[in-house]
């Protein structure tokens, strides 16, 4: 198709170029800061003292220390597991059943089933923090209601189980979105096709597995790409509830990259690390807009 | 026209844009949530003497430093502002704070600042920010706990093995946390100073500075030490081989609260800790009176190692202080809040209120502070004191000592620590910079 632009707009060079400053200054935003940090991963700057202002160019060597120094590959491991978990199996998993089972039903209970699955999602990160912090503390809710009453010893979740509570935590806080993207897609799927299925013969189960996730599937990866880049990043709840321990036990790459930034002072490494959670989350996301595309 | 119109109405939106902007003739002055008692009268009696308004920006003191930093260096800080002593020297070298020896030499209370404290806040012989307070370190204990656990109050531990022994005692009694020594990346400062260098500086001789974090004669920083591997061998009983102490509270949402909570919840046996938990067990700004807290806490000078020629009893201090930003815009206004701030009336006020260490000899001397008992034996202590290795690179090497302290929580062997943080010394500061002793 021919481009429809209005022609006092294309002959006014002046107008046009304001018209495009600001998506240009976001543009230019965007590439200065990723230009910023990879340029500083080069080098030694530090956050205060004399690196602050005498920097000097390091070469590779903050990359070469991802792998040769404790920190990067464990806290890289304990990601892959939190995002994996928490994101593409509990979040993902469990958003798309509770928008199967829900689906259709026009009552009371469904309404209040999203509400309770919307708070989640509406909550500040560190009052979310606080809340699971108090409920998994030997002291907290889950001992009084699971452990106590049965004569056993309290149990203190929050620093025994620290991965797998801030993965539930992550579960319960995300999986609104899920749901909500799940929900908006089952809708467009046809009644006509799933009744045709039905007709068919098609079980319950062959009605999700072979008619509806394969019409949803560009919403799967989508939901997934975004859910995957969002949780390789996440930062608050797990610094707010274990701060990346006991030990390093919860250091996801976030966690690793704040401590080494900010506490050690360390920015040129910080900043390495930070291009290699880019590269790392950049191949990902390619992997998910491959599934993308219409299969041929 | 219609394109002269337009530029009309850009530039008539732009003059609108600017008007709208209102002229900045406030200060701004960024303290954590702690110290509110002595700041907010002080910025009160300011407002009202000059006319002036005074943005506060009050902060919860977890990540507090790393805050202060990262504003001062993305030139986003406040005019004024509260910090730990130990980051001065290294804010200074970055050229991020104000000089404030030329401005204060005009002011008549100045003289009364111990030269030491201000060495403390000092960069290349200038000084960059007065102290609000300095403190000693001891390890605090509940009564109620220790007479559960049948150990003798007062507790006088003479060695590491009596703390160790009276945790083991604690544990068995049921407490759940028997010995809360700081440790962790969380803990931030305090996994070094309330805990790490307490023990350092009992672990061997003091000669050739072999208890200690840096050689401060040639100023290289010690990758390795018998005193290092004491250390983090106490860690290790504390934390991996006797569990003695549950590693959650340095992992807690808000650790002061939990702490806090502990004790009120009778779940606390000894915390390695300092000098302001007089005031700050249960509120920093309005604390409880003194009958109540001698009823339900006790204190110990930390005891040494107990190896031969180490330091029977061991103290190091801290302390906060208040800056000026290389970057304020009115530099003699901002001067005039820090001595509204530290005016005699207000900063005696407060020492004494919250059982604070004097840092001016006009308060220190006056009768009411050495009338009060507690700062009395405080006092005593800080005789026999030593202060941080405060030259640019500490916040780093103490950011190591935490990683160090976190790994041993994981169940780390000592030697693989010691051998990773000596690594990540040579990595910072090159290894013509880092010592180590047999």
């Amino acid at each position: 198709m021919k481009n429809q632009a209005n022609p006092w707009l294309t002959s006014n060079l002046l107008v046009l170029g304001l018209g495009m400053l600001p998506a240009a200054l976001l543009i230019a935003a965007l590439l200065y800061f990723t230009a910023w940090a990879f340029a500083f991963s080069f080098t030694d700057l530090a956050l205060v003292g004399t690196k602050a202002v005498d920097w000097s160019w390091v070469g590779f060597q903050n990359f070469e220390r991802l792998f040769t120094r404790r920190g990067f590959l464990e806290s890289l491991w304990t990601t892959v597991i939190f995002v994996f978990f928490s994101a593409l199996v509990g979040q993902s998993v469990l958003g798309f059943l509770l928008a199967a089972t829900l689906r259709g039903t026009a009552s009371r209970l469904k309404s209040v089933i999203e509400v309770c699955i919307m708070l989640g999602w509406l909550l500040p990160d560190i009052v979310a923090a606080f809340l699971w912090s108090a409920t998994t503390s030997q002291t907290g809710l889950i001992n009084a209601i699971f452990v106590r009453p049965f004569g056993l010893p309290p149990i203190n979740f929050i620093n025994d189980y620290a991965l797998p509570i801030v993965i539930i935590a992550n579960i319960w806080k995300g999986t609104a979105w899920s749901y909500l993207l799940f929900s908006a897609a089952l809708d467009s799927v046809s009644r006509e096709v799933v009744e045709a299925a039905k007709v068919d013969g098609a079980t319950p189960f062959q009605r999700i597995w072979l008619v509806q996730l394969p019409i949803i599937r560009p919403h799967i990866a989508t939901n997934m790409l975004f859910i995957t880049i969002w949780t390789f990043t996440y930062f608050p709840l797990i610094y707010a509830m274990t701060g990346g321990g006991p030990g390093r036990q919860t250091e996801t790459l976030a966690v690793f990259l704040y401590n080494q930034s900010f506490a050690r002072g360390n920015l040129g490494f910080g900043s390495a690390i930070s291009v290699a959670m880019l590269v790392i989350v950049g191949l990902l996301s390619l992997v998910y807009l491959r599934m993308l595309r219409e299969p041929k | 026209m219609l394109k002269k119109g337009f530029l009309t109405t850009v530039a008539a939106l732009s003059l609108m844009a600017t008007a709208a902007i209102p002229a900045r003739a406030e200060v701004t002055f960024m303290y954590p949530e702690w110290i509110a008692a002595l700041v907010e009268p002080g910025i009160a009696n300011f407002e009202k003497e000059s006319g002036e308004t005074v943005k506060g920006i009050k902060l919860p003191g977890q990540g507090y430093d790393q805050r202060i930093a990262l504003d001062l260096s993305a030139g986003t800080a406040a005019d004024v502002n509260v910090m730990d002593s130990f980051m001065v020297s290294e804010l200074a070298a970055a050229g991020y704070l104000e000089p404030i020896g030329p401005l204060a030499e005009k002011w008549d209370q100045y003289q009364y600042y111990l030269p030491g404290l201000l060495e403390v806040a000092s960069y290349q012989g200038q000084v960059y920010a007065l102290p609000t307070d300095t403190d000693v370190r001891m390890l605090w204990y509940d009564k109620s706990n220790f007479e559960k656990a049948g150990i003798t109050v007062p507790w006088e531990p003479k060695t590491w093995a009596d703390i160790l022994d009276a945790a083991q005692k604690l544990k068995d009694a049921g407490v759940q946390y028997p010995f809360q020594l700081p440790a962790g990346t969380k803990q931030a400062e305090a996994a070094t100073m309330q805990g790490v260098y307490m023990a350092l500086l009992g672990a061997d001789v003091p000669e050739g500075d072999r208890n200690r974090l840096l050689n401060r004669e040639t100023n290289q920083w010690i990758g390795d030490s018998p005193a290092l591997r004491r250390t983090f061998d106490l860690y290790h009983q504390v934390y991996v081989d006797k569990k003695l102490n549950p590693a959650d509270l340095n992992y807690a949402t808000d650790i002061g609260a939990a702490v806090r909570q502990s004790l009120a919840d009778d779940k606390l046996g000894i915390l390695a800790s300092g000098s302001w938990e007089d005031a700050c067990l249960w509120d920093c700004n309005t604390p409880p009176s003194r009958e109540e807290r001698d009823a339900q806490v006790g204190w110990t000078p930390w005891p040494g190692s107990g190896e031969p020629g180490a330091k029977t009893t061991t103290n190091i201090s801290g302390g906060w202080t208040i800056g000026i930003n290389s970057k304020a815009t009115d530099k003699d206004l901002a001067f005039k809040l820090v001595t509204a701030i530290f005016d005699e009336a207000n900063f005696k006020a407060w020492t004494l209120s919250t059982h604070r260490m004097a840092v001016r000899t006009d308060i220190s001397e006056s009768p009411e502070y050495m009338a009060d008992p507690f700062l009395a034996k405080a006092t005593a202590l800080a005789a026999d004191t030593t202060g941080r290795d405060t030259i640019p690179g500490y916040q780093t090497v103490s950011a190591l000592i935490q990683q160090a302290t976190s790994d041993i929580l994981d169940g780390v062997s000592v030697d693989e620590v010691v051998q990773n943080y000596h690594d990540a010394l040579v990595d910072e500061f090159g290894a013509d910079k880092v010592i180590t002793y047999e």
